[in-house]
């Protein structure tokens, strides 16, 4: 199960990524006043992998115009385990562009030139966000395999019916049975002979 | 004209009296050789021909490209395969209907390994695998996002040679611009990108090129036109016309006396920013390995090929799934036939190739033969992503 970030009064630990160092260093101060620490701050085509895995951020802050947001997306995708919310700064304070991106999928945007005093409830806002989107998609997850297991069984019921001329419930206690003896889930059992029939076809 | 059922409005376009819903267009593309279509159609006015008015639009990374189709900034965009399906799944990130409205271009990417690698013998898959089983270490490999066309070639070719891409070696994501200045510090092994990184590692020194992508599959699916199936519901005809003018632009590109006015063109800052020598030889199917092997490959990168490049075969859609099915990145298989058939978009295809006089291809799969030999022609698509030896699920 994975560990839920959690928005605390302890001060968030921040991983800054961007390339224009006296730009970011206004946005620095800003989240330093607003009681954050910054782990690191690097600029592009530094090791993010190893950084995150080895600083593991509350959250890390990009440019949303910065190349090397592909390389956390990789990190997104293959160390599912380990996501970290991943919050945007942009130069440009068009608000419905920002709504959009937010719906998207995006934790949270923070603005170029925002007040201290607004950053941290933005962060806060961020990893529930962030939290939430992660509980949605472990359900999702467990839903989909769930059913799809149903129909996996289904469809082995039905072979076994057609080709034993068994009824269902016949059907239903041997594929049972057989998960029992080798100590496989009913699900997997009833997916190999669903693949054996399909096949010898 | 969005209460009139969609069977009469696409008649009234067969008449020719439906006008694009929206006249300015903004497409996405990354600076790589492979956007030269979408760029071509907006310089040369092809796109003036159907109405519109195309908007290049440079962008920093997929996942940008990605965030702007899903929120609107973009109508659509220059964009690897693979992604537009690991979006319609919701890998790794939101899940959203997506719409593939053509394929972009055939061939052309390829696998670059370092020149410190040259030195120790591996030259190719075969001499690579022996040397990561010789001397073991952690080798890392470089792809340009975690779902997209890239990666599955790197995997694919990996896995041929018997290396698992997840648990033998290290695999990164790195933005296309970075590879060679990753790869000079000794970041990285090898990379799987687009031209022109391939050749400039060459110019520059710090690496080969070990395998093209055409190697591993000839004539392969690499960008297509995507944009949201929201965005096409609503822009049809906008969608259609897009297709008509790149289709126009495609065939232009591919007449080879066209092609060094291309390469200057996309070389510009506006564009790949690169100069043109890097671009120029393997528009032209002019190879050079960097390593004693110069050819002329027949493979090249193509755009039209008789219209055989742009049909949104469902086949080719179903191969990503069944890679990232193969790979893990999807936990259960999908009905695979299903999902393509949702993604591409045949019908709107057709229509557009009809009005260009571009050739149809009769069937909606391809059988295509890989470079380990496996045959991929749309048929058994659960089996095909159990069937190899190298696998993560």
């Amino acid at each position: 199960m994975k560990t839920p970030v959690t928005p605390s009064e302890s001060p968030l630990r921040i991983l800054l990524v961007d390339e224009t160092f006296e730009h970011a260093a206004l946005l620095k101060r800003a989240l330093q006043d607003a009681g954050c620490k910054i782990a690191a701050h690097v600029s592009a085509s530094a090791d993010l992998p190893g950084l995150v895995a080895e600083l593991k951020p509350d959250l890390i802050i990009l440019d949303t115009e910065s190349p090397d947001r592909d390389t956390l997306e990789n990190l997104c995708v293959i160390n599912r385990d380990q996501p970290r919310p991943i919050v945007m700064f942009t130069h440009d304070d068009d608000s419905d562009k920002i709504r959009a991106a937010i719906r998207a999928g995006v934790s949270a945007y923070v603005v170029d030139g925002l007040k201290s005093e607004r950053l941290r409830p933005i962060m806060d806002v961020a990893i529930a966000r962030f939290n939430e989107f992660q509980a949605m998609r472990t359900n999702l997850e467990k839903a989909e395999s769930q059913l799809s297991e149903r129909k996996e069984v289904e469809r082995a019921k039905g072979i076994l019916m057609k080709q034993r001329g068994w009824s269902e419930e016949e059907a239903y206690h041997a594929l049972r049975k057989a998960a029992m003896d080798k100590g496989s889930r009913l699900g997997d059992v009833a997916r190999q002979l669903v693949e054996i029939t399909e096949l010898l076809g | 004209m969005s209460m009139v059922d969609p069977a009469i409005r696409s008649g009234a376009w067969a008449a020719g009296s439906d006008a694009p819903e929206k006249t300015e267009v903004r497409i996405g593309f990354i600076p790589l050789t492979d956007c030269a279509s979408v760029v071509i159609a907006s310089v040369m006015g092809f796109d003036k021909k159907y109405g519109i008015k195309i908007v290049p639009s440079k962008e920093a990374s997929w996942a940008g490209v990605r965030d702007k189709l899903v929120n609107g900034e973009l109508d659509a965009a220059h964009v690897l395969y693979g992604l537009m399906y690991g979006v319609q799944m919701g890998i790794g990130g939101q899940k959203k209907d997506m719409a593939v409205l053509m394929n972009l271009n055939n061939n052309g990417q390829a696998i670059s390994l370092s020149n410190q690698l040259k030195a120790k013998g591996a030259v190719d898959g075969a001499s690579l695998a022996a040397l990561i089983k010789k001397e073991p270490r952690e080798y890392t490999f470089a792809q340009t996002f975690p779902t997209g066309t890239h990666a599955m070639w790197l995997y694919y070719w990996l896995g041929a040679y018997g290396v698992n891409p997840f648990t033998e070696v290290k695999n990164i994501t790195v933005p296309p611009p970075q590879m060679i200045a990753n790869m000079r510090v000794g970041n990285m092994d090898g990379f799987c990108v687009g031209e022109p990184w391939n050749a400039r590692a060459i110019r520059d020194n710090v690496g080969f090129t070990a395998a093209t992508s055409q190697g591993i599959w000839k004539d392969h699916p690499e960008k297509v036109l995507g944009a949201t199936a929201e965005w096409v519901a609503k822009h049809p005809n906008t969608a259609r016309a897009m297709i008509m003018a790149i289709l126009d632009a495609s065939k232009y590109i591919d007449d080879m006396k066209n092609r060094s006015s291309v390469a200057r063109i996309i070389a510009e800052k506006s564009y790949v920013n690169t100069d043109f020598d890097s671009i120029e030889d393997r528009m032209l199917g002019q190879y050079n390995n960097g390593n004693g092997k110069k050819w002329q490959d027949a493979n090249y990168m193509k755009f039209y090929n008789d219209g055989t490049v742009n049909f949104p075969y469902l086949s080719d859609g179903m191969w990503f799934l069944t890679q990232h099915k193969r790979w893990g990145l999807l936990k259960e298989d999908p009905d695979y036939l299903a999902v393509a058939k949702k993604v591409n978009q045949i019908e709107l295809y057709k229509q557009a190739a009809t009005q260009t006089k571009t050739p149809i291809p009769k069937d909606v799969m391809r059988s295509s033969k890989m470079i380990d030999g496996t045959v991929w022609d749309g048929k058994n698509p659960k089996s095909y992503a159990a069937g190899f030896k190298v696998r993560q699920s």
